[in-house]
């Protein structure tokens, strides 16, 4: 009896201590990476604004193919994949160990609704445009994917790794705008605005546990705040900190370490063709004349990135260097627009979103432009302001922001884009260029795409945007380039 | 059971404490920290915001106006983003009217003071194309207009800085507050707890108390009276109804137990004993008793002399062979019976064989003796044995002998041997002893 309650009494004692015990086990700081831009919403399906996919890609969501630190396709959802002989059927074996946060198991029959989602013309996928070649997507048994094409199409692999392409649920489709359900590592706790999106573990993930456990992705645009709490060391990893101007003094701090890369990202001065003054060649080439571009690279204190002249990155195969094709020249400039018209005092609104890049040219380029006769308004705009005000309702001058999917010159082809630009030159040229399978005559139809652009002057191209991350010295993983815009959480670690 | 509770107690009240210091300090350290951290990057925020005039104010042109001012945009938008944190943390704990007024206040001198930076780098520019007076003058009035403002904006800053300090000053309080109060708790806490300890002390030293009464002298008492030799069972007894009164109990059961074995046993022995020693029939000393004794006081015997007689039923076949077995046996007791009352006490009695006896008569000489065996002898003459309807007339034979100088005792038995056979061979019924003459050697004169 007596040892019974004693017995007992040891029960309760023990019970009590681990119950006040546990609380404290659950302090873990949590990784805090700092994106800048509020994203609109969180399901990198149905936009375009990058910061989606910088949070969530590869996190939460995740695609059959990757793309690695390198820039090369990997498999992720699908193990491995084949390609028929003519280049028309693509069959992809797919994970039969996947879970999705929700507790749904991963299937063909999900991955296969999940690309005809992407098709759908109503569903308005960003990039749906990049998989215009599938004519039909079909499941083979539980775990086979047959996917078959109008015309080869040997970029699929890599198409089906970017953002937009991610596999998603039939269940979650309508919540993953507020709360994104998905295959990947991180599963999403909350986003609360001004707070962040946090990201834990996903215990019944199908890969390597990740070592950080905990992720709060925030979002300054105020640039004397980020810079602030970078000083203060609030924030572990910043991947875009190539711009700031307490770059230097950051570069000086032992906790800090800033890595140097290059993103797939062109930074344009964009123009609204459906603009009159643009509409004018002369004066779109007296505007790529009109800015210093060497002198805008020093908004990088410690980079030198790559100038561009046409929509393209230098580390493609096929690219051709056009960044002298409009060296900088005021005085031609303004013969240019006196040809065309335009004395002087014209008024030009620049609309700058609240990137530190693009904050910081658009002093320059006010200043150039200015400098050759135009009366410039610096528009400063929320991001969310920025997607609807200019890339949804095309109500803007001149913009300048970067295009940091990687291989989009399609976007000159598509008829529904913010640029307004049409040219039925380039799109035939395009669809050229989609039929080819050859791929040295599809790099000289690649290269005579970007001269088209150049020789347009379609837009002040300016340079290729470096990717210097800054992170925390002890803070491992992080990758140097961006091929695209990822923050991959699963490969980060602290030492 | 009452100190496990109290112990039990008292850690869930020291685990409480640790829970609520625990609580209390990362609230004061998440709270407070963020307050601080808000109003002191407020406080930042309007000092920077000098700089920033100074850069704008110093702004030659355009591009470092613009510059001057998307900081002081940002600072602005960061400020109130930071006022409206400071509120939602500070409550109702104070107005922060001062601040949003001379805020907006500050903003406005900006707007002015970046209108006339504008038109003073406009006005510049012109003269530097084509210098006019009017514009001169312009000129040194807006440079005028540009340090009035830039007071006005540096008295602006200040008044912001003094009304986020008030704010300061009252998360410094707060803290402070907090931090008493939670010094207060502790130290009540803390009183609790010792007087828990206290407690919980005081009752172990009680129940050690009880236990001690209750148990280990029991016990003890107990171990006592068991370790003895020969543990009686009254002192077993210890009252109550627990676990040790129950196994003193058994204890005494035991104890009693062993005592009626050992009782009995003693009993048999005795008993075994007199089989051993005693003849069945007469109740004499056996031969084999009669012997060991001998053999034993052979010393003593020798020094302080001694008698031996033998005696032997006569006619005893003849009784037995006429009036049977138990007629025999009866005779035999009667005449044992005899031979004891008619023996002093001192002397050893035994049976010796069927119709035969000894008798060792030490410290005594013949001429004592002789007289003892004569009465006996007339006693069994004179008086006959009831035999259910027949009285028998039974006598017997007695040959006597003394301890012979320097022989030992089997000598003298063998002495009183031959005086008995004898006083068969004279015609029963009578005396014979040996003399012992002063050389004796063997040839004894018998009498």
């Amino acid at each position: 009896m007596g040892d019974a309650f004693s017995r007992r009494l040891a029960v309760v004692l023990l019970a009590s201590l681990s119950f006040l015990a546990i609380p404290g086990l659950a302090s873990q700081t949590p990784l805090r990476v700092e994106l800048q831009l509020e994203p609109p919403h969180l399901d990198p399906t149905l936009t375009a604004a990058s910061t989606v996919a910088e949070a969530l890609h590869l996190n939460v969501f995740q695609g059959l193919t990757r793309i690695d630190r390198h820039g090369e396709v990997q498999a992720a959802l699908a193990t491995r994949w084949e390609v028929s002989e003519d280049g028309l059927v693509y069959r992809f074996a797919l994970r039969s160990d996947v879970r999705f946060h929700h507790g749904k198991t991963f299937d063909s029959a999900v991955a296969a609704y999940s690309l005809r989602r992407l098709l759908e013309v109503e569903n308005a996928n960003p990039q749906r445009h990049l998989f215009q070649a599938i004519r039909h997507v079909e499941e083979v048994g539980t775990h086979e994917l047959r996917i078959e094409l109008a015309q080869p199409d040997a970029l699929l692999p890599f198409r089906l790794a970017l953002s937009a392409a991610v596999i998603v649920h039939p269940d979650t489709v309508h919540t993953n705008r507020s709360h994104p359900v998905g295959t990947g590592p991180y599963r999403f706790v909350d986003w609360e605005r001004n707070e962040g999106i946090r990201l834990r573990a996903f215990e019944a993930y199908w890969g390597e546990p990740p070592a950080i456990r905990e992720a709060l992705f925030t979002f300054t645009p105020n640039r004397v705040e980020l810079e602030n709490l970078l000083s203060e060391g609030a924030i572990d990893l910043y991947p875009d900190a190539s711009s700031l101007t307490a770059h230097m003094p950051l570069m000086q701090r032992a906790d800090y370490v800033i890595q140097d890369g290059l993103s797939e990202g062109e930074v344009l001065l964009a123009m609204n063709h459906g603009r009159t003054l643009f509409q004018d060649l002369r004066v779109r080439r007296a505007l790529s004349h009109a800015i210093d571009r060497e002198a805008l690279l020093t908004i990088y204190p410690s980079i030198d990135p790559p100038l561009i002249g046409s929509h393209f990155s230098p580390r493609h195969p096929a690219y051709v260097d056009l960044s002298q094709r409009y060296p900088y020249d005021p005085e031609r400039a303004r013969k240019l627009l006196a040809e065309a018209g335009f004395s002087g005092g014209t008024p030009i609104a620049l609309t700058v979103p609240p990137t530190q890049y693009a904050e910081r040219s658009s002093l320059y380029i006010a200043s150039d432009l200015e400098a050759v006769g135009f009366e410039v308004e610096l528009q400063r705009v929320s991001w969310g302001e920025w997607l609807r005000q200019v890339f949804t309702e095309r109500d803007y001058d001149m913009t300048v922001i970067a295009h940091v999917e990687p291989m989009d010159i399609d976007i000159y082809a598509r008829d529904d884009y913010y640029f307004n630009y049409h040219s039925e030159t380039f799109r035939e040229l395009w669809s050229r260029i989609e039929a080819q399978q050859d791929p040295a005559e599809r790099h000289r139809l690649l290269a005579e795409a970007q001269r088209h652009l150049a020789e347009e002057a379609v837009h002040v191209f300016l340079f290729l945007k470096p990717q210097q991350a800054i992170r925390k010295s002890n803070l491992q993983g992080v990758w140097d380039d961006a091929p695209i815009p990822a923050v991959v959480l699963e490969e980060l670690y602290w030492e | 059971m009452v100190p496990t509770l109290v112990i039990l107690a008292t850690i869930l009240l020291a685990l409480h404490s640790f829970g609520e210091y625990r609580a209390t300090v990362s609230q004061l350290s998440e709270r407070h920290t963020h307050a601080l951290m808000t109003a002191s990057r407020l406080m930042q925020q309007s000092e920077s915001m000098l700089g920033s005039g100074a850069m704008l104010l110093l702004a030659d042109d355009h591009f470092s106006r613009r510059q001057a001012l998307f900081e002081i945009a940002d600072r602005r938008e960061w400020m109130e983003r930071l006022v409206d944190e400071l509120a939602a943390i500070r409550g109702e704990a104070g107005s922060f009217d001062d601040i949003e007024r001379v805020r907006d206040q500050l903003m406005e001198s900006f707007d002015a003071l970046d209108a006339l930076v504008q038109r003073r780098i406009d006005l510049v520019g012109q003269l530097q194309q084509a210098p006019d007076e009017t514009s001169d003058a312009l000129l040194r009035e807006t440079e005028r207009l540009l340090a009035r403002q830039m007071r006005t904006n540096r008295s602006l800053s200040q008044d912001l800085s003094v009304a986020i300090g008030y704010h300061v000053s009252g998360i410094r309080l707060d803290i402070r507050d907090a931090a008493e109060q939670m010094e207060q708790q502790l130290r009540q806490r803390e009183g609790a707890l010792k007087g828990f300890a206290l407690l919980a002390v005081l009752l172990l030293l009680a129940t050690a108390y009880h236990i001690n009464r209750s148990v280990v002298r029991r016990v003890v008492k107990l171990q006592r009276v068991i370790s003895r030799e020969r543990p009686a069972p009254h002192e077993l007894r210890v009252d109550g109804s627990d676990e040790i009164a129950q196994m003193a109990r058994s204890i005494q059961r035991y104890v009693h137990r062993i005592n009626d074995n050992e009782r009995r046993i003693m009993t048999m022995n005795r008993e075994l004993d007199f089989l051993a020693t005693h003849d069945a029939l007469t109740q004499l000393r056996n031969r084999h008793y009669f012997e060991r004794e001998l053999n034993e006081r052979r010393n003593a015997l020798a020094a302080e002399g001694y008698c031996v007689a033998m005696i032997d039923i006569d006619h005893f076949k003849a009784i037995n062979d006429t009036h049977g077995h138990e007629a025999g046996d009866r005779v035999i007791r009667c005449v044992a019976d005899r031979l004891r009352r008619g023996l002093p006490e001192s002397a050893l009695l035994a049976r010796y064989g069927g119709e035969e006896f000894v008798a060792l008569l030490p410290g005594f000489d013949i001429d004592t003796v002789v007289p003892m065996l004569e009465q006996i002898r007339q006693g069994l003459e004179s008086h006959s044995i009831e035999l259910g309807e027949t009285a028998l007339r039974v006598t017997a034979s007695f040959g006597l002998a003394q301890q012979l100088p320097g022989g030992e005792f089997d000598e003298a038995l063998k002495a009183a041997d031959e005086a008995l056979y004898r006083a068969k061979r004279s015609g029963r019924n009578r005396v014979m002893y040996r003399w012992l003459s002063q050389d004796d050697s063997g040839d004894a004169a018998y009498g």
